[in-house]
């Protein structure tokens, strides 16, 4: 948490973040040029990552956990490729797929001005903030938490999905948004922009887990973990933790938001898959597994696991969900706070794993 | 600022068909300290719970300092009213260092008023008066029963409260916690200050409370001394059964 | 609801009553020996030879009717050996009338149909075909061939046919041609009283029968005959509202019924421990799997009682899923304690891992169901309304599983303290209750209950191991709405969330009819957070 003994993990952290972010261009034409693949990869990690720091934003700290974050994640990439297929047609005059699809002669009216980056991104801060804004308000106005709240954003993503399956929104439907040519004016697909991708999805964790780390630090970050500890004992208090949980979660939702605009340009496509609750699900793995109330170990936990899942997706792609059910049963059984019980228990005895999980026991429930 | 800190007037509290609190009236002076007593679900804690907000009643009302209508306040609101509660079973913020506590309870706002100093001092004042300096930057959750009793009393009257209400402060206490228990309270009296204790601990009220209000089935069943209390044919009836 | 009388009984009382009013010219009896002796005759004997023919297979009696069959399919084929002594049946050599063998008498001659007389005696054929063949392909064939002259059809024959006939299918086609023919005839009493007739069923089909009628030049003409046209059509538009707004509530209590065998395993579940079971589904899925095998069990080992495989599989369904919960609370939840969120992720784990067990050892298809004769077809009602038993059996399975949920939770020693841990655990606890046993044996019914809700389904919805998702997010719904561990919760939430969502679906589709529900869950719980039939108490 913010106490001085996880200062040596954080700073190595960013510190190899920032490396790796510097290292990637300066290698390229030597001898130890990573390959495209493994490039590619590391970004799409880092997108990754992003994302499970903002989940970890409110369920480590706020103790509210979203089964529903994939949405966010979401509205981040559609807005992406919305921007990049539109910008893509202005510059090269490719008329995207789904367009053809569905014998559309041209953009529906409300992808208009989406080949302008500053109003793509605009649109999604603003969508973002009204969905997440809206919701959130509703939910924790009737003071729906813990499981109700669990459930609840899982049918908001689920019902998101469904909503996108269909092919008469104009985001693509059931193929999605593929197809992207043009970037800020520069070809995609290029080694040199797949490095570049890939540095800025580096140094965007990198600022993220600065950003986040300030505040989980701050007066604030108290409030958030206060408001997880006993949120009526807060409230008693004279704190609005509506407010506080409002803002909280539009930031992680903003975040979520984020790490979606990283990703698709370096998967080049998105589709309402990434809307299917499993992702979201997925996403609070990521995070038990590196230790909820831990940036660091968010990160980690997102690195890690999704480096298993795309070695395993090409070398034996039925075997990945029963490993990871078998993570999450060991993280909820033997290590509640993941891969951050791993580094404690280096330091003190053994112990017997019923012992372990006793004695690793999570603050609250 | 009237003589009166809380008056309740005509409250009714139902959960399903049961009443919790029947048409309870009843004021709470400024300076004293107010017991209120009675057998398990006579409506104590449900009472607190009305005046800090959690609870709504179905009727009546509850006036703080002759003007702000507590049933229709959020909690927040009345807290920041002056209004401050120890609840039955402590609660703390297991993952915050008690340091932390005292300066959220003495401050409130997303970001601190005071400047750090001046924050500093009160921190430091508070945490003397509860007597866990020492244990000031060990994590809430790492402290024992007793401790964190008076972390979450010294959290509450950090910020100088007009009106302080204390569930069961010295359950579980050794007798020497307390002891040490009573002396704070009797020195947390103050003229512009009501505070009300909600007790099962005879002797621990007889040491403290001015005055005493025995609650039974949702209504007052006495009020008075706590000789006279004792003395009282029907609350001894209560209590021991015929 | 494993009766297929009453639909039968419908059907022969309804075709009865269309018979009587129509009471046509009965023969008294045939006069075979002139019959043949027209047979024999010249074009204009032959004529009437015909008619009489189609007269027989219209209103003849059986015997006659089995009599005079072969004898236009004689004349058709040019079989019929025409001799001094009458006529012979050429192959077998028997006498045309007595049908008993006998020597040729002279020279047979085979008489020609004329060209006007041939289609009288084909429709003659058909009609003792329709009436008299074994087959169902025949009489379907007789029928077709009937189609084409619906003028010249005899009044009787279509229902007469048309009450004997055993074929569901092929009794409802007769049906519609008997309508078709009555509609078309020349008499315009006898048109109206048709009119009538085809109101009496109101259907869309119906409809489209009698509006067509209306650019009949009798509908200008005639007031009688344009009243009854009007009168049938508002007659029909009423029956066929009736019928949607009966069927929309039939699928909504179906989908109810479903929706609540899913929910109220959950709701028990989270009552008592504060756990969703994200595996719920997944339950659901095994136990429709468990189904499945029993089926296939039954075919190898005990054929005669295929039939019988959705009875014989509840407690097979039941014990299967209920072990599952059972070792899913003990291995896991056990450990999880009052952690809700993380026995969340655990239950998700778990899902996951049956889902992708079912897909390894079975295979991703929808797996093959034999439909029993207790769940196919059904009886129609009103309009378009078909009752039909596949949902009548989910629907009554529904009702029993909630009688036998109520009376284990409200009158049994396990129910009791289910109960009592769900108020109180502690307190429970304390009094000598155990929880931990209460726990499992909770988990237990609540899994086996899921297993049973995927029995149900399985007659009517696809079997495959992605199936759990399309149930778990609806049932979650109806146990936030319901509220907490409470069946009469859970029952009110199940039917409405069921009737909301069939109500929408066909306004503006199943998408929008999730969207919808979520919406009004969400408003919902700004009003009651805590759901509908929440206990309030104390914060504690």
């Amino acid at each position: 948490m913010s106490r001085t003994s996880a200062n040596l993990p954080f700073t190595l952290l960013i510190a190899v973040i920032v490396v790796a972010a510097g290292a990637m261009p300066a290698l390229s034409g030597t001898s130890f040029e990573l390959s495209r693949y493994l490039t590619n990869a590391i970004g799409q990690l880092a997108a990754f990552a992003v994302l499970a720091i903002s989940l970890d934003l409110i369920w480590g700290y706020l103790g509210i956990l979203s089964l529903g974050h994939g949405l966010f994640f979401a509205i981040g990439g559609y807005v992406m490729a919305m921007y990049l297929l539109k910008h893509s047609f202005v510059v090269t005059g490719t008329v995207p797929d789904f367009l053809q699809f569905m014998g559309w002669k041209e953009f529906p009216f409300y992808w208009a001005g989406f080949d302008v980056f500053p109003y793509a991104f605009a649109v999604a801060v603003a969508v973002t903030l009204l969905i997440s804004g809206i919701f959130g308000y509703v939910s924790f106005r009737s003071r729906v938490g813990g499981v109700y709240f669990a459930i609840i954003t899982q049918a908001l993503v689920y019902v998101a999905m469904l909503l996108m399956f269909r092919n008469d929104t104009g985001f693509g439907g059931n193929n999605g948004m593929t197809g992207f040519s043009v970037l800020f004016g520069w070809p995609m697909g290029t080694s040199g922009m797949i490095t570049a991708l890939a540095v800025a999805s580096l140094l965007a964790l990198a600022l993220v887990l600065v950003a986040c780390r300030r505040l989980v630090g701050s007066r604030f970050g108290a409030l958030m973990l206060a408001t997880r500890d006993d949120e009526t004992r807060l409230r008693t208090l004279g704190y609005e933790t509506l407010r506080l949980k409002l803002i909280v979660w539009c930031l992680s939702a903003l975040i979520a938001m984020l790490a979606g605009m990283l990703y698709v340009p370096q998967v080049g496509i998105i589709n309402p898959r990434v809307l299917s609750p499993e992702l979201s699900l997925e996403i609070a793995v990521w995070v038990a597994i590196g230790g909820r109330g831990h940036l660091v170990g968010a990160v980690i936990g997102a690195l890690l696991v999704n480096a298993v899942k795309f070695w395993l997706s090409s070398a034996a792609p039925d075997i990945w969900p029963f490993i990871l059910s078998g993570l999450i049963v060991l993280v909820v059984l033997v290590f509640p706070n993941g891969l951050m019980d791993l580094a404690k228990l280096r330091l003190t005895r053994p112990m017997g794993p019923r012992r372990m999980a006793t004695e690793l026991e999570e603050a609250r429930p | 600022m009237s003589l009166t800190a809380i008056l309740v007037d005509g409250l009714t509290v139902r959960f399903g068909s049961f009443r919790a609190i029947d048409d309870l009236s009843l004021a709470i002076d400024y300076g004293e300290v107010r017991a209120v007593i009675g057998p398990n679900g006579a409506g104590k804690t449900t009472l607190l719970d009305v005046i800090s907000g959690i609870t709504r009643p179905k009727q009546g009302r509850v006036l703080f300092d002759g003007g702000l209508d507590l049933t229709q306040a959020s909690e927040s609101a009345i807290a920041r009213a002056g209004l401050r509660r120890k609840f039955q079973k402590p609660s703390v913020f297991e993952g915050l260092s008690v340091r932390r506590h005292i300066a959220i309870g003495a401050d409130v706002g997303f970001r601190s008023r005071l400047d750090a100093p001046a924050l500093e001092d009160r921190v430091s004042e508070v945490l003397e008066t509860v007597g866990l300096t020492d244990q000031a930057d060990r994590l809430a959750g790492e402290l024992s029963h007793g401790q964190k009793q008076w972390l979450e009393i010294g959290m509450v009257l950090a910020s100088d409260p007009k009106v302080l209400m204390l569930d069961e402060p010295v359950a579980g206490l050794t007798d020497e916690e307390t002891e040490r228990t009573a002396h704070l309270v009797r020195a947390l009296v103050r003229p512009d200050r009501a505070i009300v204790v909600v007790e099962h601990d005879m002797d621990f009220v007889e040491r403290i409370a001015d005055r005493v209000t025995v609650l039974h089935e949702g209504r007052t069943l006495f009020e008075g001394s706590m000789d006279r209390v004792r003395a009282d044919a029907a609350v001894v009836d209560v209590y021991l059964g015929r | 609801m494993t009766q297929k009388v009453p639909p039968l009984l419908l059907l022969g009382l309804l075709a009865g009553a269309l018979l009587a009013p129509a009471s046509p010219v009965r023969a008294d009896s045939l006069d075979r020996a002139a019959l043949v002796q027209e047979l024999c005759g010249d074009a204009g004997a032959m004529g009437k030879a015909g008619a009489t023919l189609v007269t027989t297979a219209a209103a003849g009696s059986a015997e006659d009717r089995e009599w005079a069959a072969p004898l236009a399919r004689a004349a058709i084929d040019r079989k019929l050996a025409c001799d001094e002594a009458g006529a012979m049946l050429d192959e077998g050599g028997l006498d045309a009338v007595t049908r008993a063998p006998r020597a040729a008498a002279g020279t047979p001659r085979s008489p020609l149909l004329s060209l006007k007389n041939r289609p009288v005696f084909e429709l003659a054929d058909a009609a003792f075909a329709l009436r008299g063949s074994p087959a169902v392909a025949q009489r379907t064939a007789a029928l077709k061939t009937l189609e084409r002259r619906p003028a010249l059809i005899p009044e009787g024959l279509l229902e007469g046919a048309a009450a004997a006939e055993s074929d569901a299918g092929l009794r409802e086609q007769i049906d519609t041609l008997s309508q078709t023919a009555a509609l078309n005839a020349s008499d315009p009493a006898a048109r109206i009283r048709a009119i009538g007739r085809v109101a009496e069923n109101p259907s869309r089909r119906a409809l489209t029968r009698i509006s067509a009628l209306t650019a009949d030049p009798a509908y200008a003409a005639n007031p009688d005959f344009r009243t009854a046209v009007d009168d049938a059509t508002r007659r029909i538009e009423r029956g066929i509202a009736i019928g949607d707004t009966l069927a929309t509530l039939y699928n909504g209590l179906s989908f109810a019924s479903i929706l609540f065998m899913a929910a109220i395993g959950l709701a028990i579940i989270f009552g008592l421990m504060g756990v969703i079971n994200l595996a719920q589904g997944e339950l659901i899925m095994i136990g429709a799997y468990v189904t499945w095998l029993v089926q296939q069990g039954l075919r190898h080992a005990a054929p005669g009682l295929l039939d019988w495989y959705l009875v014989l599989a509840i407690p097979v369904a039941f014990l299967a899923t209920a072990g599952i919960g059972i070792a899913l609370e003990t291995l896991l939840l056990r450990h999880l304690y009052k952690r809700p969120l993380m026995s969340l992720l655990a239950t998700w784990a778990v899902s996951l891992f049956l889902v992708n067990i079912v897909r390894v050892v079975f295979g991703t298809q929808n797996m093959q169901f034999e439909t029993p004769f207790y769940v196919s077809g059904g009886v129609p009602v009103i309009g378009d309304f078909i009752f039909t038993w596949n949902r009548m059996f989910a629907i009554a399975f529904a009702a029993v599983t909630l009688a036998l949920t109520w009376l284990v939770v409200r009158k049994t020693p396990l129910g009791l303290n289910i109960r009592a841990v769900t108020q109180n655990r502690d307190m429970a606890a304390c009094i000598g209750i155990p929880t931990r046993r209460v726990d499992m044996m909770a988990f237990g019914l609540g899994s086996g209950l899921a297993g049973l809700a995927g029995l149900a389904l399985s007659p009517i919805y696809s079997v495959n191991p992605q199936m759990g998702q399309n149930f778990i997010i609806d049932s979650f719904m109806v146990v936030v709405l319901g509220g907490v561990g409470t069946i009469a919760g859970t029952v009110v939430a199940a039917l409405g969330i069921g009737q909301i969502n069939v109500l929408i679906e066909p306004l503006w589709g199943a998408v929008a009819a999730k969207v919808i529900v979520l919406l009004m869950i969400i408003a919902f719980l700004q009003w009651r957070p805590e759901g509908l039939f929440a206990v309030k108490g104390r914060r504690k």
